[in-house]
């Protein structure tokens, strides 16, 4: 019972790393943008996707990861540049335009990559399974993901807490005219943290899609479980991000592994509850 | 003895690390006309929403008419009697000014719960609607949209919805904030005019208005009561002249 | 109500009595269909028009109530006498839990019900030992109340007309009423309909329960239109639309919806018929409707009324 217990921790676990790299990039811009992207999923399904591509042709996984996320920059700046500038502040225009976006991206990525299930190959050196003390075994590549999103954690947060720039968006977060009375290239600043939400979509499309499958549809449901997260961990908050996708993480795993067929609401019955008891998320604030 | 309107108990509020309001006591008896006056920043408005409901105090109590008020929802302190005006122009943009006096006459009332009869079935409630704009001087105004209405004419549908929900005690924040001579004029005059019945409170940085209009005075700095007493102690006491006009 | 008005919706109600008639079973049905999802975008508008909210869980109670419904008398052999209200009721209760969520404002609203929308969707794919999974649920009768029943596609879309006439009348009774009246107060100044006396999230709620009720009477239309259901019905790109289809119509009215729906599906059955990328042309629509048009065809009309008032 307990191997059981601690096989599904490590599925939660790998699973938190992937939603984190995608409920970070969301909610740092919706923090300090007031944006909301509804198309991050389909950024995650076509960074994959273009992954996928890129590994089939070049036979390199570091090619695909930065490739994949790389791809998603430029297409997440058009759209910005483009369309959700024009909707400044607007929430509902926003949903909205996003999730036409998203609606086109899917079906264009259905018509290049098809509707079958795919996943992107795990590199030589990530195949196969470790062995656990306790004679536990598991595969290696999603153990490799928890470093790598830990790693990723790790890095934000200590650019967003301990660095200049980061200081500057926490300000930004919290009060956007105020930085850009002193004088701040506000303008900038959004690019830039536009720019690393992308590519983190991207990035966690190449990666998620190496054990997760690739497959129409795929941005709607890993784009739920990322709000889930944002929702639990509050708006705008990187920690809350963290910990929502700890949360939302373990939840899924447990759920599955204990109740398949209810796996769903065991995942949104604590958000349920949350929303009752405290609206505004773990560590969030009023919009 | 009949108790007082408003009872404000070591009322506290506190925001992060500022105490907006740090411990102010007053009491209003009813039917006075009581001035709140201060600096900005003294926290007037901030010990208003405490009265009102708008937000929680850290600490103290809040009593209308005796009874402890200071945890309950703004919405039931409005049943019981509470009104107030906003500092900024809070009326129903995109509505009528009828639509939008309709809507403070039904909020103390059980039939804004009807859903099967149409609101053009009430005629009592559109006759006590449109009296309501006349006492402010915007019937004629009745069918346009707020938002074609100017500043002056929106201050004076800010008092009018006040009004109409049937307050006992009324609170009315800077109701002159903005208005040119004339119209300044016309607002202190309708406020001048309200019945005895009705408690005021009044935050107003135009001391004509604020010292004409009361029977007595409090001063606030820095979230603290610093002197209460009639508009002629107040006028004359040195420590509120150098707090308040040392800051022009 | 002036004369102009009432003149053109008796052509419009003589128009859709004789559709049938000049029309083949292929136009019959879809329109039979923009009625029924007329009725869902206009659910989901009594809250977006009126109070402000951005619903996307709605396609949840309309799944729910064809389900339940669907469910009842295919497998339990219940008379629609019964199955129906019981779908109507379930998928009421469901907006009754779901209604919670009008303790949030703004964006959090919206994410929230997009992931409770999930939920159903979710229950409906894996919970498949009762809800037949992808494969839904089948053979759904004509509905029949004693000797009466419906016996042909004909009979079904005068019903569905019948029924829409009569929501159509009641929803503009209720938007006009006091309570209509205080949801738009709401939308305008939550914090002034506070001071005022109003408890807002009571109003929001009972707002969102009513609002329920009128998309689980969607869905039961639905399902005997149908004679089918599954998972898709309680998708995410069924609540969107709905809340396009508003738009797309004109928000806060009547008719907007219905419009709404009449071009979505339209252009819908029309693109797909010679392009196989129709999910990119809804897109491109929400897109374009967003940016160029978001007060929809009845705002639209608006303006050139006013433009031609303004002309003299």
């Amino acid at each position: 019972m307990t191997t059981g217990a601690i096989l599904q921790a490590i599925n939660g676990l790998s699973l938190a790393a992937l939603l984190f790299l995608l409920a970070s990039g969301f909610t740092l811009s919706f923090g300090l943008m007031r944006v909301v992207n509804m198309a991050h999923g389909a950024y995650y399904l076509l960074g994959g996707y273009i992954g996928l591509t890129i590994s089939q042709a070049t036979g390199s996984f570091a090619l695909a990861i930065v490739g994949g996320g790389a791809a998603i920059v430029v297409l997440g700046y058009l759209v910005d540049r483009l369309l959700i500038r024009r909707t400044g502040d607007n929430h509902l225009a926003q949903v909205l335009l996003t999730v036409g976006v998203a609606f086109v991206i899917g079906d264009v990525a259905l018509k290049i990559w098809g509707g079958d299930f795919l996943k992107v190959p795990v590199p030589v050196a990530l195949r196969g399974a470790m062995e656990l003390p306790g004679g536990l075994v598991y595969p290696t590549y999603r153990f490799v993901l928890i470093v790598f999103g830990s790693v990723i954690a790790v890095a934000l947060w200590l650019l967003y807490r301990k660095t200049q720039i980061g200081a500057v968006v926490r300000a930004g977060v919290d009060d956007r005219e105020q930085v850009a009375a002193t004088g701040i290239n506000v303008d900038r600043l959004f690019v830039l943290v536009s720019a690393l939400a992308s590519f983190l979509a991207g990035t966690a499309g190449v990666v998620g899609g190496a054990f997760l499958t690739l497959y129409p549809g795929a941005e709607w449901e890993i784009l739920v479980y990322a709000l889930v997260v944002v929702i639990v961990g509050g708006l705008g908050s990187l920690e809350g991000a963290m910990i929502g996708a700890l949360v939302v993480g373990l939840l899924d795993a447990y759920g599955r592994w204990l109740l398949p067929e209810f796996s769903y609401f065991v995942l949104f019955a604590p958000m349920a509850l949350l929303l009752l008891v405290r609206p505004r998320g773990i560590a969030g604030r009023e919009t | 003895m009949t108790e007082a309107a408003i009872q404000v108990g070591a009322l506290a509020k506190e925001f992060g690390g500022l105490r907006a309001v740090d411990g102010v006591t007053l009491s209003v008896a009813a039917g006075e006309r009581r001035a709140l006056i201060g600096p900005n920043g003294a926290g007037k408005t901030t010990l208003f929403h405490c009265i009102t409901g708008t937000l929680r105090p850290s600490s103290g109590t809040v009593r209308l008419f005796g009874r402890e008020v200071t945890r309950l929802a703004e919405s039931r302190r409005t049943a019981l009697g509470m009104g107030r005006t906003f500092q900024i122009s809070n009326v129903f943009t995109d509505l009528t000014a009828l639509e939008n006096l309709t809507l403070a006459l039904l909020g103390t009332d059980r039939r804004k719960w009807i859903v099967h009869r149409p609101i053009g079935a009430f005629a009592h409630l559109r006759e006590r609607a449109l009296e309501g704009l006349e006492r402010v001087g915007l019937a004629d105004r009745a069918d346009r949209a707020v938002r074609e209405l100017s500043y002056g004419e929106r201050r004076q549908l800010e008092l009018a919805l006040a009004l109409n929900s049937n307050p006992r005690v009324l609170l009315l924040d800077e109701p002159c904030a903005g208005l040119a001579p004339l119209e300044r004029q016309r607002i202190s005059q309708m406020i001048a005019t309200l019945p005895r019945a009705i408690t005021l409170v009044m935050i107003e940085h135009d001391m004509d208005v604020a010292l004409g209009l009361a029977d007595r005075v409090t001063v606030l700095h820095r979230g603290r009561v610093i002197l209460e007493g009639t508009p002629a102690e107040v006028q004359a006491n040195p420590e509120v002249r150098e707090v308040y006009f040392g800051h022009v | 109500m002036n004369r102009t008005r009432a003149a053109v919706i008796l052509v419009a109600l003589a128009a859709a009595a004789a559709l049938p008639h000049v029309a083949g079973p292929f136009w019959m049905g879809l329109v039979t269909q923009m009625y029924i999802f007329g009725l869902l975008a206009l659910s989901a508008d009594l809250l977006l028009g009126h109070a402000g909210l951005f619903s996307l869980c709605h396609a949840s109670f309309f799944a729910v109530a064809a389900y339940t419904t669907a469910i009842l008398q295919v497998r339990y052999g219940v008379p629609t006498a019964l199955a129906a209200p019981a779908g109507i009721a379930a998928g009421t209760a469901l907006a009754a839990v779901f209604g919670a969520s009008v303790r949030t404002r703004g964006v959090y609203f919206i994410l929230i019900t997009l992931a409770l929308g999930y939920v159903v969707w979710g229950v409906a794919h894996r919970w498949s030992s009762f809800t037949g999974g992808d494969n839904g649920v089948t053979n759904v009768p004509f509905p029949r109340i004693g000797a009466v029943g419906i016996e042909s596609h004909t009979q079904y879309y005068y019903l569905v007309l019948a029924v829409i006439v009569l929501c159509a009348f009641g929803y503009r009774v209720l938007v006009r009423s006091p309570f209509g009246l205080g949801l738009r107060g709401i939308k305008a100044s939550e914090s002034r309909m506070r001071s005022l006396g109003y408890r807002t999230g009571l109003h929001l709620y009972a707002a969102f329960v009513l609002s329920g009720a009128l998309a689980s009477l969607a869905g039961v239309l639905y399902v005997y239109y149908n004679r089918f259901v599954n998972p898709v019905a309680g998708s995410f790109p069924v609540s969107v639309e709905a809340v396009l289809m508003a738009i797309i119509g004109g928000t806060g009215t009547v008719v907007g919806p219905f419009l709404g729906a009449a071009v979505i599906l339209g252009l819908r059955n029309w693109v797909s018929s010679f392009f196989e990328l129709y999910a990119a042309v809804m897109g491109i629509v929400f897109v374009a409707t967003v940016l160029w048009a978001p007060n929809g065809i009845m705002g639209l009309a608006a303006r050139l009324r006013a433009a031609r008032a303004a002309r003299g």
